[in-house]
C-alpha cells in the first residue's frame, strides 16, 4: 500500500491506495465518484477524462500513485452552490445530450478548450474534443453547446 | 499488472538510484499512456515504476545562444506551446500537434515517444532531422549520444540498465534554416501514424540547398534518415526539377526497403507526395520568383536581397 494525497474538486483526500490501481479506479472506486466513466480503457475515448493540474488527461491512463500532490476536477466539481456550471447549462439548452456516456469528459474537455481559448472558433472546438468520442454521434449539437457556453461565461465576466 | 513497488522521483539522482537499485524489475514511467496499456495487456512485466513526470529539471525547454534544449518529461502539449509562432521549428509543432488527442498531448512525453522506439513515433522524425543530441545518465555518470545512434531496433534504444534518457536538445536554428513535417494517418485525431517525412532544409543567399537532412517514420524498423534523398538534393537549386528528382530517388529507396511487404505498393508512391509536402512547406515564395527558408522572415533580409 502506498499513501498519496491528493485535491480533488477543492477537497483534500490522504488515502492509502494499492500500487497498481489507476487514478479512474480511485476516483470511482475509492472516492465513488462516478460521474467519471471508462469506456475503452486505452486513451481512445475520453469518458474518463478529468482536469489534472490545469490540463486534460485520460484517467486510465495515469496511475493514482502519479496524481499525489496534484489537484484534480471532475464532473462532480463543476457545479458550484449557485447551480450548473455555464458549460453544462448549454449542454442542456442546446440539447446536446443523448445516451450520456460521454458527457462529462465532454464538459471537461470544453472546460479546458475555454479556459485557455475563451472565444475559440467551430474548428478549434472541434479539435478540442477531438479526444472525446461519442457514440450516438451527435457532435454537431456538442460544439453548439460549447459555442453557446463561450457566450455564457463571457456574459459572467461582464 | 503485478506492480509492488511505485516511486514518484524529486530529482533525476534519485531515479537513477532508484533504476540501478531495481534493475531490471524497474521501468520508467512518465506519462503512461504507452506503458500502462502495456502493463495491463501483460505485454511489459516488472514489479517496480519509477515516475520521472513531477521532475521539474526534466520538464524545461531552454533556448541558449547556439542550443535548444527540452528535458525528456516535456509533454507535447509543452512542446507546442514554446514553439509557437516560430515558423522555423513547424514541423516539431506539427509533429506534437500530430499525436493522439489533447488529453493525450497533455500526459505523453517527448522522452516517452523516443524510448518506446516505436516505427510511427510522431516526434522522432522532426528531431532525426535536426540531427538531436540526447543526453542519457545513469550511476557512472552522463553520456551523450545522436538520436540516430541511440535507435536500435523497433522498441529498443541504447539505454543501459539503471540510465535514464534526461535531455534533448539541437543546434538552434538560424536564417535560411527550417524542419518541417508531414504526416498520413487514417484520421484526423488519434492517428497512428502510417507515413511521417520530416525535412531540415537550409537555404543560402542564393537559392541554393545549403544542407539538407531527411528523416522518415514508419518506413522503417525506426526512425530512419534518408541519406539518398539528401545527397540528391544537397548543392541544388531547389527548383521543381530538383525536388521531383530527390522525391523518386526517396521512392525507389523506400520500394527496396519494404520489397515483400503488402505496404510496399502504396508506401513507396505516398512517400514521394508526403516527401514533397514537407519540402513545400519548408519553402516560402517571396511574391517575386524567389524564394527562402521558412522563418527566415523573422530574421534581417540576406543583403542585396530587398
Amino acid at each position: 500500500m502506498k499513501t498519496i494525497n491528493v485535491k480533488i474538486n477543492g477537497e483534500n483526500y490522504t488515502r492509502e491506495i494499492n500500487e497498481d490501481m489507476r487514478l479512474l479506479d480511485f476516483i470511482r472506486d475509492e472516492l465513488k465518484l462516478y460521474g467519471t466513466k471508462e469506456g475503452c480503457g486505452e486513451g481512445e475515448c475520453g469518458a474518463c477524462t478529468v482536469i489534472m493540474d490545469g490540463v486534460t488527461v485520460n484517467s486510465c491512463m495515469v496511475m493514482a500513485f502519479q496524481a499525489n500532490n496534484k489537484e484534480i476536477l471532475t464532473i462532480e466539481g463543476m457545479e458550484d452552490e449557485k447551480g450548473l456550471h455555464p458549460i453544462q447549462q448549454a449542454f442542456l439548452d442546446e440539447g446536446a445530450v443523448q445516451c450520456g456516456f460521454c458527457i462529462p469528459g465532454m464538459v471537461l474537455s470544453a472546460k479546458a478548450l475555454l479556459d485557455k481559448n475563451p472565444k475559440p472558433s467551430r474548428k478549434e472546438i472541434k479539435e478540442g474534443i477531438s479526444g472525446n468520442l461519442c457514440r450516438c454521434t451527435g457532435y454537431n449539437k456538442i460544439v453548439d453547446s460549447i459555442e453557446k457556453a463561450s457566450q455564457y461565461l463571457e456574459g459572467e465576466d461582464q | 499488472m503485478d506492480i509492488k513497488n511505485v516511486f514518484q522521483a524529486k530529482d533525476v539522482p534519485e531515479a537513477i538510484n532508484l533504476l540501478d537499485q531495481y534493475g531490471e524489475a524497474a521501468k520508467v514511467i512518465a506519462g503512461g499512456t504507452d506503458i500502462i496499456i502495456a502493463l495491463r495487456e501483460n505485454h511489459v512485466k516488472v514489479s517496480v515504476l519509477v515516475d520521472i513526470s513531477s521532475i521539474k529539471e526534466l520538464k524545461e525547454i531552454k533556448t541558449s545562444d547556439d542550443w535548444v534544449e527540452m528535458g525528456a518529461a516535456v509533454t507535447f502539449t509543452e512542446v507546442m506551446d514554446y514553439f509557437k509562432g516560430h515558423k522555423e521549428y513547424s514541423g516539431l509543432i506539427e509533429a506534437a500537434s500530430l499525436v493522439g488527442s489533447p488529453q493525450i498531448r497533455n500526459a505523453a512525453t517527448i522522452g516517452g515517444n523516443i524510448c518506446n522506439a516505436s516505427p510511427a513515433a510522431d516526434f522522432v522524425p522532426p528531431l532525426l532531422a535536426l540531427d538531436a543530441v540526447l543526453t542519457v545518465e545513469g550511476k557512472e555518470g552522463k553520456r551523450e549520444v545522436r538520436l540516430e545512434d541511440f535507435l536500435l531496433d523497433k522498441g529498443r534504444v541504447d539505454l543501459n540498465k539503471g540510465e535514464l534518457l534526461t535531455t534533448i536538445k539541437f543546434i538552434r536554428l538560424r536564417k535560411g534554416q527550417t524542419v518541417t513535417f508531414s504526416k498520413l494517418g487514417l484520421r484526423k485525431a488519434l492517428a497512428i501514424s502510417r507515413l511521417s517525412t520530416a525535412v531540415y532544409l537550409e537555404i543560402d543567399d542564393d537559392e541554393k540547398c545549403a544542407e539538407v537532412r531527411v528523416a522518415s517514420g514508419s518506413i522503417g524498423k525506426h526512425g530512419l534518415r534518408e541519406r539518398v534523398a539528401e545527397e540528391s538534393l544537397k548543392g541544388k537549386n531547389l527548383d521543381k526539377a530538383a525536388i521531383d528528382e530527390a522525391s523518386k530517388v526517396l521512392s525507389n529507396e523506400v520500394e527496396k526497403r519494404l520489397a515483400g511487404r503488402s505496404s510496399c505498393e502504396f508506401k513507396k508512391d505516398a512517400v514521394e507526395g508526403i516527401f514533397l509536402k514537407a519540402v513545400e512547406k519548408a519553402m516560402v515564395h517571396n511574391g517575386d520568383g524567389s524564394y527562402c527558408a521558412m522563418g527566415t522572415q523573422y530574421y534581417p533580409r540576406a543583403a542585396g536581397k530587398e
